[in-house]
């Protein structure tokens, strides 16, 4: 593994870091890694926009090689919005451009006393001021700095607006649309004054055994382009899951409220193809290309809108106006927020507004109607500038709802806004938002696909009906062991190849020798280290729980009558976890076999 | 009593069943395009059966038993093995799962699909509805 750079943005000062080796082996990369690396930084008290908190950048062993959608980083620290661990991953080019210039990752500290930017050419460090980029959004700072630091192939990852301002799910972005976008990790970045950080570099990759490496990521890709998966995302991009999400009733409606939508069917993956696609985008030698460029009329090449932005700015508001949300979602990317918080904050505020929670004088004269396409894009700008009503959404769906006196009415899990899969129709999904370490999470294990058929009976990932309760809670907690590797490697849930070729992959670039087991016990210790992180920072067990939203049965639309039994998939969830069913702790026991006992002393 | 499957007495039920049934009629009458069917051998089955069918808003206009895909230009097709397709038959296997595994392999227009699941979806189950033996 390459060094990680530390840097200290109060003194502008920065050393090379070298991870023990120990730890890589257990850990690996990623997230999982840097949950070991800030183990001992995050605590209670810790404020996440003080000056000691971390802001960690980081790649896996396979980033920046030309493997099966291997192209990605984290980033990891304290999240705003949550308290709790934050991990949020990107994909574009930052993250191999990182390890071309020398280092695995960045662990940023400390708050600089004016705006700038960092800059890191083939490891040359620099800080440049950047009050003049101070206010950009995130497409203009990537162009501006290229040429300031006269780096035309850089590649730039920073902050927009709502970053500067402190809007707790606003997110990092990279290649004009790449988003490291959920815990408001970009929001840290604004309280460090940092707008952004350009990487270059020509360096080779260290692979332990780089002829054999690229013959089994030839094989890798060759397997993932023949995947049906593969060939969707490429050919429909995430979206593609719309209609069939729609279909059973799994595709969220007016802020969580309803199955059925009469627009539902103008707003897919398909639709998008067929209407407004002009071409295809790829993170780093990506053989899927999910990424859509669209063109809506007036001839501008924009981003096309993946699954959760499509259901975010669509259904969710009752918005079938595919083009409106192509606008949104540049919006958004461009101020720097996350679109699945904004949208379901701004769906929030439209059913408080219905119910009577709120009223005009709260929105500043705003009558929040469901898609009203002008108020919803009026909501966005004073989200991202924290004016009148869109500074208390700015901090998020919980706290918004809390300040109205409805807390139970925001769609939320700890702090974080629940993404655009409802449980009621993937069962799977309550487990995995209760229990995801970041709060409510589609990615910390997308059961969903899971409960559609997408199994793996290799390593016990089997199949259950997707209303089905308790008795797939081990087989969900497989999963979030399984998906953790990949947090870990940072690799695209996308990569659909088997267990076996990923280890393959993992042993010929590091020397190590992993077996699969090996790598989802691997997995398995990420998970319960980032549980315990999380118990350290206030978690236990009365935050494993679902909005209220779920625990009431759809009135219609393909899952309709649905009531999740809740209760009794945590009871297995814990059993199969072997964690204490009254605190909701990992046992000694479970501790000790993942190795974790003696780093973890404090919760025995 | 239902023939037995795979046989072409099958086949012609299976179409009759498309063109009868009310339920597929409603779910399948926005759907264009004709399949073929590729099963590979397996188990029992030591020759590629081919069945295709052309399926048109919700009625099926023709069934035949080919030699080769290219005998017509199907717009979807759809492979399995025999094993896998039986298993589906029967039950045992969902559509879906044995789509996302790789036990059945879609080549064709993917718009056109996603679009369409639950029409694929209820094709299986009026598949199923005529099957009661299979070799």
């Amino acid at each position: 593994m390459q060094a990680i750079l530390k840097i200290d943005l109060s003194t502008r000062q920065s050393e090379s870091y070298i991870i023990p080796e120990q730890w890589v082996i257990d850990y690996i990369g990623g997230s999982a890694l840097g949950a070991r690396i800030l183990f001992d930084h995050l605590t209670k008290e810790l404020d996440p926009y003080s000056s000691n908190s971390p802001l960690l950048f980081l790649c896996g062993p396979l980033t920046g090689t030309l493997g099966p959608a291997v192209g990605r980083f984290v980033v990891c620290g304290k999240s705003p919005a949550t308290g709790l661990w934050a991990e949020s991953n990107c994909g574009g080019f930052w993250g191999p451009e990182l390890r071309f210039s020398g280092f695995d990752g960045l662990l940023i500290t400390g708050i600089s006393e004016f705006p700038l930017f960092i800059s890191i050419i083939n490891g040359k460090v620099e800080f440049h001021h950047a009050e003049d980029l101070w206010g950009l959004d995130t497409y203009e700072i990537q162009l501006k700095i290229k040429e300031r630091i006269d780096q035309p192939k850089a590649k730039v990852l920073g902050i927009g607006p709502a970053g500067e301002n402190k809007v707790v799910f606003a997110g990092i972005f990279c290649d004009h649309g790449r988003t490291a976008g959920r815990t408001g990790l970009g929001a840290v970045m604004g309280s460090k004054r940092l707008k952004a950080i350009a990487v270059q570099g020509s360096g080779k990759l260290p692979l332990a055994q780089p002829e054999v490496y690229n013959n089994i990521r030839s094989e890798s890709n060759r397997f993932l382009r023949k995947d049906l998966v593969t060939q969707v995302a490429h050919d429909l991009g995430t979206a593609s899951v719309a209609d069939y999400s729609n279909y059973l009733g799994i595709m969220p409606k007016k802020y969580y409220s309803q199955g059925i939508f009469e627009g539902s069917e103008n707003i897919s993956g398909s639709l998008i193809s067929e209407k407004i696609l002009v071409g295809t985008k790829a993170c780093h030698g990506c053989v899927i290309a999910c990424g859509r460029v669209v063109d809506i009329g007036d001839g501008k090449r924009r981003k096309g809108p993946e699954y959760e932005t499509l259901v975010s700015f669509g259904p969710n508001l009752l918005n079938s106006d595919v083009n409106s949300i192509v606008k949104f979602n540049e919006l958004c990317d461009m101020y720097g927020l996350d679109t699945i918080s904004t949208g379901n904050v701004i769906g929030l505020a439209y059913k408080m507004f219905a119910d009577g929670s709120i009223n005009q004088s709260d929105t500043g004269g705003f009558e929040l109607e469901w898609g009203n396409l002008s108020t919803l894009e009026n909501l966005i700008h004073l989200i991202a500038y924290r004016v009148g009503i869109g500074d208390i959404m700015a901090d998020g769906a919980k706290k918004f709802a809390k300040t109205f006196g409805e807390e139970e009415a925001a769609v939320q899990v700890n702090g974080l806004e629940v993404p655009y899969h409802d449980p009621r129709g993937a069962s799977g999904m309550a487990l995995v938002y209760a229990t995801s370490p970041r709060g409510a999470c589609h990615n910390k294990s997308d059961y969903f696909m899971v409960d559609w058929g997408q199994t793996d009976e290799s390593i016990g990932i089997n199949y259950f009906s997707r209303q089905d309760g308790a008795e797939k809670a081990a087989n969900v907690s497989r999963h979030q062991n399984y998906r953790s590797i990949f947090d870990a490697l940072v690799l695209c849930l996308f990569s659909n190849i088997p267990i076996v070729m990923i280890a393959n992959l993992v042993n010929t670039a590091t020397g190590y020798e992993y077996t699969p087991e090996e790598l989802i016990l691997s997995g398995e210790r990420a998970w319960n280290l980032k549980r315990c992180i999380n118990i350290r920072l206030g978690l236990d067990k009365s935050n494993d729980k679902l909005p209220k939203a779920f625990l009431e049965p759809l009135p219609d639309g393909g899952s309709a009558g649905y009531m999740i039994p809740f209760e009794e998939m945590m009871d297995a969830y814990y059993s199969a976890r072997e964690w204490d069913k009254e605190t909701g702790i990992p046992t000694e026991n479970k501790l000790k076999n993942l190795g974790l006992k003696d780093l973890v002393k404090e919760f025995i | 009593m239902n023939p037995v499957f795979p046989s072409s007495e099958w086949l012609n039920s299976l179409c009759q069943k498309l063109n009868e049934d009310n339920k597929y009629a409603a779910i399948a009458s926005k759907w264009e395009g004709d399949i073929c069917v590729v099963i590979e051998p397996s188990g029992i089955i030591q020759d590629t059966i081919i069945y295709y069918l052309d399926l048109w808003h919700g009625k099926c206009r023709r069934a035949a038993i080919l030699k080769s895909v290219d005998e017509e230009k199907a717009a979807f097709i759809l492979s399995a093995s025999y094993d896998n397709i039986a298993r589906i038959m029967q039950g045992k296997l969902d559509p879906m799962q044995a789509m996302l595994t790789r036990k059945l392999i879609v080549k064709g227009n993917m718009a056109v699909m996603m679009r369409n699941v639950p029409t694929v979806l209820d094709f299986v189950r009026c598949v199923r509805d005529i099957t009661n033996e299979i070799l």
